[in-house]
């Protein structure tokens, strides 16, 4: 990469770290599982068995989210098919299980009335009442 | 008398729509910049029961051992 390039694009970087709200660490910028999405607190887990962007967030944490809900959807359609369920019925029954063991704390969740909410502490991360 | 109409054939009443369609569709593109931010996926009507979710609670557990990366 040519010099001024590379300082064009690192002061592009600085500036999106200090006018953005959240604080987009090198980690969130790698963050590409869903533990690490998780983990860099700009997604978060949903009622519904999917991961949501929490606020703001670059396209490219977008395009992650996406793409991992697109491989959690199949994955809930082929469960679905199976068990002669609904594949709504396998999200649910997927976020029981991540708000019952995945969810750490610093991290955002969300209930069945929409608004995100973050783990404080190390209290347990309340439940959807369908969740036993 | 001449007719002005005549003289622009290009201005004719398939041109007009076309281009009023085509400065839409350039104009279109900008709409997208300031997208408000919505999940692309959430279902407000689960209507699960605790019976299914039991049922499932085995095959869940497998599929987070099987795609880790995404769950």
């Amino acid at each position: 990469m040519k010099g001024p390039m590379k300082f064009f694009l690192a002061a592009a970087a600085a500036l999106t770290a200090v006018a953005g709200g959240a604080s987009y660490t090198a980690a969130a910028m790698q963050a590409r599982t869903a533990a690490e999405l998780r983990a860099s607190h700009l997604a978060g887990e949903q009622f519904d068995g999917y991961l949501g962007v929490v606020g703001e967030a670059p396209g490219d944490v977008r395009a992650r989210v996406n793409s991992i809900n697109i491989t959690r959807r199949a994955a809930y359609t082929d469960v679905a098919g199976r068990r002669r369920v609904k594949i709504e019925d396998v999200g649910a029954a997927m976020a029981c299980e991540i708000f019952a063991t995945s969810i750490l704390p610093g991290q955002y969740y969300m209930l069945p009335d929409g608004i995100w909410r973050q783990r404080l502490g190390q209290a347990p991360v309340p439940r959807p009442a369908y969740c036993v | 008398m001449s007719d002005p109409m005549i003289k622009a054939p290009f201005m004719s009443s398939v041109a007009k729509p076309l281009i009023g369609l085509a400065l839409a569709a350039t104009l279109a593109g900008c709409i997208e910049l300031n997208a408000p931010d919505r999940p692309i996926e959430i279902n407000l009507n689960i209507a699960i029961s605790q019976e299914v979710v039991v049922r499932l609670a085995q095959d869940v557990r497998e599929l987070r051992e099987t795609n880790p990366g995404a769950f």
